[in-house]
């Protein structure tokens, strides 16, 4: 039996990208807004008491000391109780588990949790890649995001077999969902051949094997499964969830070809929901380069270990796949506004569970929708929620 | 004069190497000859000494806590007034109760740093010291040094003799070579000079005036004293050489040749390491198969002073012929030497060190970083890295640890190379994850010159770097080398070091 004792009855978020021309507090009430228009029987936002709030990085938009008030603020809640998650790329869908374990304790009936992100207000040099002089003086020195996963291509590529073809294929499918999805960064088609010849930018992990910096924000209201149908006919029922870690340095990795976190947290909310990899209809997992979404699908349990590739490279996650992976365009192609981007992928659950996903809606048959981040040092902090539309 | 005993040496060269052609093509005069070395943005005399001094201690078979005093003479030493000393001391793994010093202020500091060495092991202060003469002179831009101007390191380890102690000579049978005569002669004139706070060498003097007034009449008459006092006759001469042309006028007013031309042209002038180096030169085979023996002078010079030595050669010296492996590194060009050696730097300011590099985090991490070490478990045997940030174990989350230091050599288990970083990085960078000959598993920065040929499974080597200069603060690691025809039997150290100036 599925856990169920939580239910979404609202979500929605802003169009992704470089939002040069919004604020951080602008893309909060944005997305608020789209999630709160999305109740199907209305809500007044009087009736949120906690907001949650994921933002990864406030040193991206010069808010070092950022805490859990800016957002209420911003979108007209000041006042309300509200707390702010920083757990490296899983913060949105750490919120989101929060957010569900706090409507699930009774002490708050209507939670927002809402993830916001500026990833551009500062240059790439000094932004995001300035990360290669941060942490251990030797031991991180260098290591900029695509570091963290490259070497497991590396190893990957050496243990299985897998190409980069393969890891092209997955930009590929992905691109081509970002095409069909409104609210993605990229909404443009790219080849095999287009992948292989952009420039490289850590080997193995080429520019199109990687995420863009994007800004968005992303928003999902919770409430008791009880209450749910005060605010909506076609409830989503939080059906499980998990959460791991893993040691902090790549050195301490015991294998670079699969992500222990990702295996423990999917273990975790696989119990919890009573589902195992085969009863899921969709998943939306972390895509921050090609080779991730492979080792995702391997240590999700969707393929064997060491398949990833020549599943992505055959269309065992296409939208018509034998389980479609990344519907709304995934990391690659939709983006990767951090603290967001979980409750955006949750939000493209709730759209595909409720058939609302437009042309890129799959076939909806058991009622089950994973979602998977998995980031910070060493890939270390992995969450998985599991979604259902049956009660 | 009490002698010495000479139990081994090491050298190392930097990798870069920059033709004298094209320095003069960039400032139009069209000059020069041969090549000259350069360190790489990651090297400086302390790696330099590092490499050479763990050569000749490795050759010398001495433990580096046998070590009783570390003399290291440089004119750059990496910290003009700080920490120099002990950092090189951290990274050879000496006592923390280790004698000796710093010699700096010129080049004549390499023969200054010897004369310390021999003096206290005379006086029965020391009983093994380990003497590093490591140079990267920075050379003003068009001045006439910059053609001439190289860097590498020389390193010996002296013990006793039965002559300069009652008791037991180091080794118990006679050693290799012993140092038997010193003389000093010097004369207050300006050369080539640093003023306090200036970044490069000038070299404004008189060239003719310099070699008629100066240094030819200096260097033979310490070389004629240092043979008057020597029983036996220097059959060649080892001798620091400012332009090239200098140290042969000096060996032919001695009346016998000069052995430290080849060194000299592989590398350039090595400043406060050239004589040395001359004398190992003079100790290495020649390529004859049948080592040198007898007697050997060697005159170093800097800031009008010059001092001769002369060495008596009983047999092949451990370590000696590493020095004819120096000659290989990596051609490059005007632009790109300049851009190592700090002379050319973007306009933007680089991306700060998320850590003061004088903070707490490395007042608690530096032995650990300089000594590379590791925290085995005493349960299970995992190694933790680094010991500090590993407060428990890894493998099984015991808390019976103890520091140990790790293997230098292992495997790639995989690797990057990274593209894409705002400076202060340069790419390509490899980031090399190691599984190291005693178990650990390391990651570190690999050579650019490995980025094409790195492969999972190859075997490396970790050498000392430079990490940064950070707030002019320099950062020290490992990094991982690619050791060519990577199944090949474990290499010795000069083997190591010959790999990684080839690189």
């Amino acid at each position: 039996m599925s856990w169920n004792k939580v239910a979404v009855v609202g979500a929605g978020l802003i169009k992704m990208g470089e939002l040069f021309e919004q604020s951080y507090e602008q893309m909060a009430a944005g997305a608020f807004s789209a999630a709160l228009g999305s109740v199907d029987k209305g809500l007044d936002k009087s009736a949120i008491d906690a907001v949650i709030v994921a933002t990864q990085r406030g040193t991206l938009w010069g808010q070092e000391g950022i805490g859990g008030n800016t957002v209420p603020s911003a979108i007209g809640l000041s006042g309300v109780a509200c707390t702010r998650v920083e757990n490296a790329c899983p913060s949105g869908s750490d919120a989101f588990r929060i957010g569900a374990m706090v409507v699930a304790s009774g002490v708050h009936d209507v939670v927002l949790v809402i993830g916001v992100e500026k990833m551009r207000d500062k240059s790439t040099q000094e932004g995001l890649l300035a990360r290669a002089a941060a942490g251990h003086p030797l031991y991180n020195r260098g290591e900029t995001a695509p570091v963290l996963f490259a070497p497991f291509a590396t190893r990957h590529m050496h243990e299985f077999g897998t190409t980069p073809e393969m890891m092209a294929s997955v930009a590929v499918k992905n691109h081509h969902n970002g095409c069909l999805d409104p609210y993605a960064h990229f909404q443009s088609e790219v080849t095999v051949e287009q992948v292989l010849a952009s420039p490289m930018v850590c080997s193995p992990l080429r520019l199109l094997d990687c995420c863009p910096q994007t800004d968005g924000a992303a928003a999902i209201i919770l409430t008791s499964a009880e209450r749910a149908h005060e605010f909506t006919d076609k409830p989503v029922y939080v059906a499980g969830f998990g959460v791991a870690t893993d040691h902090p340095y790549l050195h301490e990795k015991s294998s670079f070809v699969g992500l222990p976190a990702t295996t423990l947290a999917a273990g975790r909310a696989y119990e919890m929901a009573g589902v195992g990899p085969r009863d899921l209809d969709m998943a939306e997992v972390h895509d921050c380069f090609t080779i991730t979404e492979i080792l995702d699908i391997e240590d999700l349990g969707f393929v064997e270990k060491g398949k990833g590739g020549p599943a992505s490279l055959e269309g065992e996650t296409a939208l018509d796949g034998r389980i479609p992976v990344n519907p709304s365009g995934g990391l690659l192609a939709k983006g990767h506004p951090i603290g967001a981007t979980g409750i955006a992928q949750l939000t493209e659950c709730w759209w595909q569970l409720r058939e609302e996903a437009g042309q890129r809606q799959v076939a909806i048959r058991q009622g089950f929708a994973l979602q998977h981040n998995v980031g910070g040092r060493g890939s270390g902090v992995s969450v998985v929620n599991i979604l259902t539309r049956n009660p | 004069m009490k002698p010495v005993a000479v139990l081994g040496m090491g050298s190392a060269a930097p990798s870069l190497r920059l033709a004298a052609l094209d320095v003069g093509a960039a400032w139009g005069s069209g000059g020069g000859r041969g090549t000259v070395a350069v360190c790489d943005a990651d090297e400086d005399t302390l790696t330099l000494a590092w490499r050479a001094a763990s050569t000749a201690l490795e050759a010398a078979g001495v433990s580096p806590d046998e070590v009783s005093g570390l003399w290291w003479g440089t004119a750059r030493p990496p910290f003009a007034e700080g920490p120099s000393h002990v950092f090189l001391a951290t990274t050879l793994g000496l006592d923390r109760a280790v004698g000796g010093g710093l010699c700096s202020g010129s080049p004549h500091a390499g023969m200054e740093a010897l004369l310390g060495a021999w003096d206290a092991l005379a006086a029965g202060h020391a009983r093994i010291a380990l003497v590093v003469a490591s140079d990267a002179l920075v050379p003003g831009l068009g001045t006439a040094g910059e053609t001439s101007t190289g860097a590498g390191a020389a390193a010996l380890v002296l013990g006793v003799t039965a002559e300069s102690s009652d008791g037991p000579s180091t080794n118990g049978s006679s050693p290799p070579a012993r140092f038997v005569a010193r003389s000093t002669r010097a004369i207050p004139a300006v050369d080539r000079y640093r003023a306090d706070g200036a970044s490069a060498t000038g070299d404004v003097y008189d060239a003719r005036l310099f070699r008629e007034e100066v240094f030819v009449p200096l260097l033979a008459e310490a070389g004629r004293a240092v043979s008057d006092d020597s029983s036996s006759t220097a059959a060649g001469w080892a001798v620091a050489d400012p332009d090239g042309k200098l140290a042969s006028a000096v060996a032919k007013r001695l009346g016998a040749p000069l052995v430290s031309a080849p060194v000299f042209g592989a590398l350039g002038d090595t400043g406060a390491a050239a004589a040395l180096l001359g004398l190992i030169q003079g100790c290495a085979d020649n390529g004859s198969g049948a080592p040198t023996t007898g007697a050997l002078g060697a005159i170093g010079y800097g800031g009008g002073r010059a001092t001769a030595v002369v060495v008596d050669v009983a047999r092949a010296i451990p370590g000696a012929s590493g020095v004819d492996r120096l000659g290989a590194g990596r051609r490059v060009s005007y632009a790109e030497a300049l851009r190592a050696r700090g002379q050319l730097e973007p306009m933007d300011d680089p991306i700060p060190m998320g850590l003061p590099p004088a903070g707490a985090a490395f007042v608690r991490g530096n032995p650990e970083m300089l000594g590379l070490f590791g925290a085995r478990c005493r349960t299970c045997g995992t190694i933790s890295t680094p010991p500090s940030i590993h407060p428990t174990c890894t493998g099984c989350g015991g808390s019976e640890l103890e520091v140990v230091a790790l293997s230098r050599r292992g495997r790639v288990q995989t690797f990057v190379v990274n593209q894409t970083m705002p400076p202060p990085f340069q790419a390509p960078l490899p980031l090399v994850v190691i599984d190291l000959e005693d178990g650990a598993r390391l990651m570190v920065q690999g050579s650019p010159a490995d980025a094409g040929d790195l492969a999972v499974g190859d075997t490396v080597t970790l050498s000392l770097r430079r990490y940064a200069l950070e707030r002019g603060i320099p950062v020290y690691g490992y990094k991982a080398f690619r050791v060519a025809g990577s199944d090949a039997t474990v290499g010795s150290g000069q083997d190591r070091a010959a790999q990684e100036g080839g690189a």
